[in-house]
C-alpha cells in the first residue's frame, strides 16, 4: 500500500507547488526589499524581510479609509441580505402559498443573468436618483447578486431542520414565534454563518459595480484602489503587491479556518444529483 | 459550492403540516416573510431587467443621460449590433475563450479529484488546503499577480520559461502586445482561478461513490478506464453536467480578470462579450447598444441552457 501511494504522492506535492505559487509569490515578493523586487534573475526566498513594501502602501493615500468603504457596503450588504432572506427562506421551506412555486423558479433563474448585464440599466437607474458615486448605492446593485443566492442557500439549511423539533416546542407551549427563537434560529447559526461569510466575499471582492459606480477616489473600496494603485513615481510593484497582499489576507484566513467545512460541505451538496 | 448545490438540491414542496391549520394570520404569515424579499427583487432585478430590455429598444445616447428622453427605435440596435463584424469576432472569441476555459478547467479539475482520491492522508491536506487558498483569493488581487507573474522585464515566469529553454528566449517578453497571448494568459488566470470549486466538487463527488461498485468492476475483471468509463463516469454525470453549465456562464461573462489585464486590448483583441457590452455602454455612450449585447449574450446563454439541458434528460431516458 505504502509504495503504492508514493507516486501519487510526488504528483500531488508537485501539483500542490505549482498551484500555489502565484499565491506565494505574492507573499515573497511582498516581503522583500523594495530593492531587490527587480532583480535580472528572481530571488525565490525573501530574504532579508522587509515590510517597507506595506508601508509604501498603506501610507501612500488614505488606505484605511478604502478599508471603511469596503466594511460599510460588504458588511450592510450581509446585514440587509440576511434579514430579508431569512424570512423569505422560512415562508419557502416551511409554508406553502401562492407562487411559491413561481418564486422559487424566478430565483433560480435570475441567477443565470450575469452581472455585465445587469450594470448597464443599474447604473441608469442609480443616477436618475442621484446614487452615482455614492458608496451606499452600491449595496443596492450587490442586492442583485447576493440576494439570490442568499435566500437558496438559507432555505437549504432551513430546511434540513426537522419539523418535529419545532412541533415538539409547540406541543410544549411555545408560540411560533418562540419555536423560531428558541429552536430554529440556534439550529440555523451555521448557516447563517456561512451564507454571511460568502455574501461578504462576494461584495467584498467586486470590482465591475464599484469600478462602474465609483468615481471620485475618495470613495474607492479596496478592489478599485488597488487597481488604480500607483505612488508618485509610476507603478511600484513592490506597494502594488503588497495591496494585493492585503486585500487578500483577510479572505485567505477565513478559507482557511472553514477549510475543512468548506470542502466537507461540498460534500453535502454534490450528491443530492 | 453554494452554486452547485444552489442548482442540483431538489425543489420538493415543504411538509405543511403546521402551516394548514391555523388561523387567518397563520395563512397570512408566508406572505409577510417573504413580502421583503419580493418588493426587494421587484427593486434590484425586476425594475432593472425590464429596464435592459426597454433600453434594448430605445436610443439611449449621452443625450439622454442629461434630458432623460430616449426615442423609441423598435429592434434597430439589435439590428445594427448584429450587422457589425465586431459582434461576431467577439462571439467567436467569447466562444473559444469559453470552451478552452471549460475544457480545461474539467480535464485538469477531474484529474486533481482523482489524485485526491488516491493519495495518502498528509498529501490530501497538502493539495486541498493549496487548493482552498487559490479558491479565496480575490480575483483583483490575482489578476494583479498575473500581470506581475508576466511583467516583461522581471516577470519571474518568463524568467522560468527562457531558463526551461522550450520556447526560447523570453526575457524581455511583453505578452501583451499580442491578443493572441494576452487571451492565452487570461485563460490561464481563469483557469487557475476556477480550479479548486471543481476539482473539490468533483473530489467530493467521486467520495460519495459507493466502494462496492469499484470492488464489483475489479471482481469482473474491468482495468482501470473501463471503470473510469462505467462507473465514475455516469454516477458523476449529472454533477459534471451542472459544473459544466456553470462555468460556461462565468466564463462568457467574465469582466474583471480581462478588464483589468488588457482592458479589452491590443486593438480589441481580448474583447469578449461581457467587456464589449461594457465598452458599448460606457466608453461609447451606446446605452442602448450595451444593453442589446447584453440582452443577445443572454439569450444565447439561456438558448445553450435549455438545448444542453434537454439533451441530457434525453440521454437520460435512452439508458432508462
Amino acid at each position: 500500500m505504502r509504495r503504492k501511494r508514493a507516486v501519487p504522492n510526488t504528483i500531488a506535492v508537485l501539483v500542490s507547488l505549482v498551484v500555489i505559487f502565484p499565491v506565494y509569490w505574492m507573499f515573497a515578493t511582498a516581503l522583500k526589499e523594495p530593492g531587490r523586487i527587480l532583480s535580472a534573475t528572481p530571488e525565490f526566498l525573501p530574504w532579508p524581510l522587509s515590510l517597507e513594501n506595506f508601508r509604501t502602501a498603506l501610507t501612500h493615500g488614505p488606505f484605511l479609509h478604502y478599508v471603511r468603504n469596503s466594511l460599510l457596503v460588504s458588511v450592510s450588504t450581509v446585514l440587509i441580505a440576511l434579514i430579508v432572506a431569512l424570512g423569505a427562506s422560512i415562508a419557502l421551506a416551511r409554508f406553502r402559498f401562492l407562487g411559491r412555486r413561481a418564486f422559487l423558479v424566478g430565483l433560480v433563474l435570475v441567477q443565470m443573468v450575469p452581472g455585465s448585464a445587469m450594470v448597464i440599466p443599474l447604473y441608469l437607474m442609480l443616477r436618475s436618483v442621484g446614487a452615482i458615486d455614492f458608496v451606499p448605492g452600491l449595496i443596492v446593485t450587490y442586492m442583485t447578486f447576493v440576494l439570490p443566492f442568499t435566500i437558496w442557500t438559507l432555505r437549504g439549511f432551513v430546511a434540513g431542520i426537522p419539523l418535529e423539533l419545532e412541533e415538539a416546542a409547540m406541543v410544549d407551549g411555545c408560540g411560533r414565534f418562540g419555536a423560531f427563537w428558541h429552536i430554529q434560529l440556534p439550529l440555523l447559526a451555521p448557516g447563517i454563518v456561512a451564507t454571511s461569510i460568502f455574501a461578504f466575499i462576494s461584495a467584498w471582492d467586486d470590482y465591475l459595480f464599484a469600478y462602474v459606480f465609483l468615481k471620485s477616489q475618495n470613495n474607492y473600496t479596496l478592489p478599485v484602489w488597488l487597481v488604480s494603485f500607483q505612488t508618485s513615481d509610476g507603478i511600484d510593484n513592490g506597494a502594488t503587491i503588497a495591496a494585493s497582499a492585503i486585500f487578500s489576507l483577510p479572505v485567505l484566513i477565513v478559507f482557511l479556518l472553514i477549510q475543512r467545512r468548506l470542502v466537507g460541505g461540498m460534500t453535502a451538496g454534490a450528491v443530492k444529483g | 459550492m453554494t452554486s452547485l448545490t444552489q442548482a442540483t438540491a431538489s425543489v420538493t414542496p415543504p411538509r405543511t403540516d403546521l402551516a394548514v391549520r391555523g388561523s387567518r394570520l397563520a395563512r397570512l404569515t408566508p406572505y409577510g416573510l417573504i413580502g421583503p424579499a419580493v418588493i426587494a427583487f421587484a427593486a434590484v432585478l425586476g425594475y432593472p431587467l425590464v429596464r435592459l430590455i426597454w433600453l434594448s429598444l430605445q436610443d439611449f445616447g449621452p443625450r439622454s443621460l442629461f434630458t432623460g428622453e430616449a426615442p423609441f427605435v423598435g429592434v434597430d440596435n439589435f439590428t445594427r449590433v448584429l450587422g457589425d463584424s465586431d459582434f461576431w469576432f467577439t462571439l467567436l472569441r467569447t466562444l473559444i475563450v469559453s470552451v478552452t476555459c471549460v475544457g480545461g478547467l474539467m480535464v485538469i479539475g477531474f484529474l486533481l479529484a482523482a489524485l485526491l482520491m488516491q493519495v495518502s492522508a498528509w498529501a490530501r491536506v497538502l493539495l486541498s488546503v493549496c487548493l482552498v487558498l487559490v479558491w479565496a483569493m480575490p480575483m483583483v488581487s490575482a489578476t494583479m499577480i498575473w500581470r506581475w507573474l508576466f511583467e516583461p522585464q522581471y516577470g519571474v515566469l518568463n524568467w522560468v520559461i527562457t531558463r526551461a529553454g522550450i520556447l526560447g528566449d523570453f526575457s524581455a517578453h511583453d505578452w501583451f502586445s499580442s491578443p493572441g497571448q494576452a487571451l492565452f494568459l487570461i485563460i490561464a488566470l481563469i483557469v487557475w482561478k476556477g480550479l479548486p470549486f471543481v476539482a473539490l466538487t468533483l473530489y467530493a463527488a467521486m467520495g460519495q461513490i459507493p466502494g462496492d461498485l469499484y470492488e464489483a468492476a475489479a471482481l469482473d475483471g474491468a482495468g482501470r478506464w473501463s471503470v473510469a468509463r462505467h462507473v465514475t463516469m455516469p454516477i458523476l454525470g449529472p454533477v459534471l453536467a451542472v459544473l459544466v453549465l456553470l462555468e460556461v456562464i462565468w466564463s462568457v461573462n467574465s469582466f474583471t480578470p480581462i478588464w483589468v489585464l488588457t482592458q479589452g486590448g491590443p486593438d480589441g483583441g481580448t474583447t469578449t462579450l461581457g467587456v464589449y457590452s461594457y465598452l458599448e455602454a460606457f466608453t461609447r455612450n451606446d446605452y442602448s447598444g450595451g444593453a442589446a449585447i447584453a440582452i443577445i449574450t443572454v439569450l444565447l446563454l439561456a438558448v445553450l441552457s435549455v438545448l444542453y439541458v434537454r439533451r441530457l434528460f434525453a440521454q437520460d431516458e435512452a439508458i432508462a
